[in-house]
């Protein structure tokens, strides 16, 4: 007995040494609950970022769009009359108004990490006899490679992007039998052309992707999209990608301008995810719930059990209040200790799947990066979960009539 | 009034169960008692007699239906839960036939428990009190065992000992000797009555053994929920070794 210790912790921690198995078979039961919701949630969380990273590596989370080009119908003066159809026009490749205000007002928006001003529009690519249909993409390199993954995707070649030179995709490359070094001949609508150098070849895994997108440096798309001194779209990384809408909204309303996530354009892609991210949520909050009632059960069963020994605790004086916390201690105790232990398991389960989860190169399939908010939440919420669990048992117990539980 | 050497005081305490159904029964009708400080009462009376209920209600652990109960002048009408938790650990010592000790506790921590539950936290000075109570019912050298590797006996000394810790000025033993042989019960006896002539506490022992009985200063006997006699024994002797019993 420690002198500083508090007669209702002593008495529980006494409480729970007596009643070694069942102690264990709680403190298992919350560890092995925790574990699994540890485990899980990593998993899943690193799923998704990495199913975010391999399929959508060459989409930006949000694209601010000029407005869209709408036909005014024009009234009559005398009736107030409308015309009776009204054609939808035509959309031209226009520039965003004062894209560099725009780019300035974006970066200051809360979750944004960068955002990369980006001329698009189509184009030809030639060599030889081949002719291909090629979507153009001019960029800043510097800022375009903190939106886009670019740089990683790189298999031959260096990124170093100058006003003569283009960037192509594998599968491009092999159409068009070129290889790093070589020329090509890059068309545009408006006739313009240029001759351009191939610097690097990249491969983002999507074979549309390495087919149709060409890179080239900012400048030289302007000029051959006869957009000089304007651009076609900002592209803005977050962190989050799944607050991605809510960031387009709030860039929407401070600039005025059209902000599309790519929640909005690949709706299927994430109302798929969302669902991952439910099913996720109702398998922690069902594993809790068993960890829980398990908590309370083996808890009732304890204080049946002990019924007399709290009679004596009450008829020596101790008061409701002593009972109902000593039960509360043992609850909380075997929920913080249970999980302490979960977050251990749960971080095996992690490196043990880290690894056997290779690719045949050996490089991790994912990589699941493990958050120490995570581990604290877990075992937060468990000792949480342990107290509650015990209030049952625990008024069952402080309610306990002492003559009764002493005579029964 | 009461007057201030009266530890205990019952006048027309009736005590039924299941009250207000139809199965209702009074198991108490009508108790008078008064305990003086320092009185070494036995009471004594058939099985179901209402002998345990009688110390229940004396040991503010049941309520009684009617009539009213006083501990020390003091009454114990309209007290709430908390204030008779606090006045029992205060006031009222118990010793019951089954010792009732903590098995998860040591001779000593046992014996600190009420001192314990009423201040919170362990102290230097309660754990030197339990030590000596343990040396007075003779089981200095067993403190730190668990109570449950202790003798029938034993167990029963640590249950007094216990009883003491508050230094209360009653207390109430339901048969106290009840699981023991004679040896042990001998050992026991000697033991309250040692306290009782030391300290000037009160006591009131149920026991079936006339024998006991007989070493007490006073007998009261309750039949039917009823005292049927109540008389002082001038046969008592400090000492059972020399005592002179006969039917």
């Amino acid at each position: 007995m420690n002198r500083y210790q508090p007669f209702e912790w002593i008495a529980a921690a006494r409480f729970m040494r007596e009643g070694m198995a069942q102690t264990l078979l709680i403190v298992v039961g919350v560890a092995l609950g925790v574990g699994v919701i540890v485990f899980m949630s990593a998993l899943i969380a690193g799923l998704q970022s990495n199913i975010i990273r391999r399929t959508l590596n060459y989409v930006a989370p949000i694209e601010i769009v000029p407005p869209e080009q709408v036909a005014r119908p024009q009234r009559s003066d005398e009736a107030g009359q409308v015309a009776a159809t009204v054609q939808p026009r035509s959309q031209q490749l226009r520039s965003i108004d004062q894209w560099q205000k725009v780019r300035a007002q974006v970066d200051e928006v809360p979750g944004v990490i960068a955002a990369t001003p980006v001329v698009s529009g189509p184009g030809f690519a030639l060599r030889g006899d081949a002719n291909k249909a090629v979507n153009v993409t001019g960029i800043e390199p510097d800022s375009y490679l903190r939106v886009i993954g670019l740089g990683d995707k790189v298999v031959a070649g260096r990124l170093v992007l100058g006003t003569a030179d283009i960037v192509i995709g594998t599968e491009l490359a092999k159409d068009l039998g070129a290889g790093v070094g070589d020329k090509l001949r890059l068309t545009t609508a408006i006739g313009a052309a240029e001759t351009l150098t191939v610097v690097a070849i990249f491969d983002f895994g999507n074979k549309g992707v390495n087919e149709r997108n060409v890179y080239i440096a900012l400048r030289t798309a302007q000029n051959l999209l006869d957009l000089v001194g304007g651009v076609s779209s900002i592209q803005i990384k977050v962190g989050d990608p799944f607050a991605a809408e809510l960031i387009a909204q709030d860039i929407e309303s401070r600039t005025g301008l059209e902000a599309d996530s790519w929640i909005k354009t690949n709706a299927q892609f994430f109302t798929a995810m969302a669902a991952q991210r439910l099913s996720n949520t109702l398998i922690r909050f069902f594993v809790g719930l068993t960890a829980a009632l398990g908590i309370a059960s083996v808890l009732v069963v304890s204080v049946v059990q002990k019924s007399k020994e709290i009679g004596i605790l009450r008829a020596m004086g101790a008061s409701r209040g002593q009972v109902l916390r000593l039960f509360l201690l043992q609850g909380a105790f075997m929920g913080l200790v249970g999980s302490l232990i979960g977050c251990g398991i749960g971080w095996l389960f992690l490196l043990a799947w880290r690894g056997v989860a290779r690719n045949p190169d050996g490089t991790p399939i994912f990589i699941i990066t493990v958050e120490p908010q995570l581990f604290l939440m877990a075992a937060v919420g468990a000792t949480l979960v342990g107290t509650l669990a015990a209030v049952v048992p625990a008024r069952r117990a402080a309610r306990l009539d002492p003559a009764v539980a002493i005579r029964g | 009034m009461a007057e201030p050497h009266e530890t205990l005081r019952l006048e027309g305490v009736r005590k039924s169960y299941n009250s207000g159904t139809p199965l209702e029964t009074e198991v108490l009708h009508g108790i008078d008692l008064r305990l003086a400080r320092g009185e070494f009462a036995a009471l004594i009376g058939p099985s179901g007699s209402g002998k345990s209920t009688l110390l229940n209600v004396i040991g503010l652990l049941d309520p009684p239906n009617a009539g009213r109960l006083l501990i020390e002048g003091r009454d114990t009408g309209g007290l709430g839960d908390a204030e008779l938790t606090r006045l029992r650990g205060r006031a009222i010592g118990f010793v019951f036939q089954y010792h009732y000790l903590l098995p998860a506790f040591t001779a000593l921590e046992n014996v600190m428990m009420p001192v314990l539950a009423a201040r919170g936290r362990p102290d230097d000075e309660m754990r030197a009190n339990a030590a000596e109570l343990l040396d007075k019912v003779g089981l200095s050298r067993w403190r730190d065992k668990r109570t449950g590797e202790l003798s029938g006996g034993q167990q029963q000394r640590v249950a007094v000992a216990r009883a003491l810790a508050m230094q209360p000025a009653l207390v109430l033993a339901d048969e106290p000797t009840g699981n023991l042989d004679t040896k042990s019960a001998d050992g026991v006896f000697d033991v309250l009555r040692k306290v009782n002539q030391a300290g000037g506490t009160t006591f009131l022992i149920v026991t079936h053994d006339p024998r006991l009985a007989q070493r007490c200063d006073r007998i009261i006997e309750l039949v039917d929920g009823k005292i049927v006699a109540d008389r002082p024994n001038a046969a008592a002797s400090p000492d059972p070794r020399t005592a002179s019993w006969s039917p």
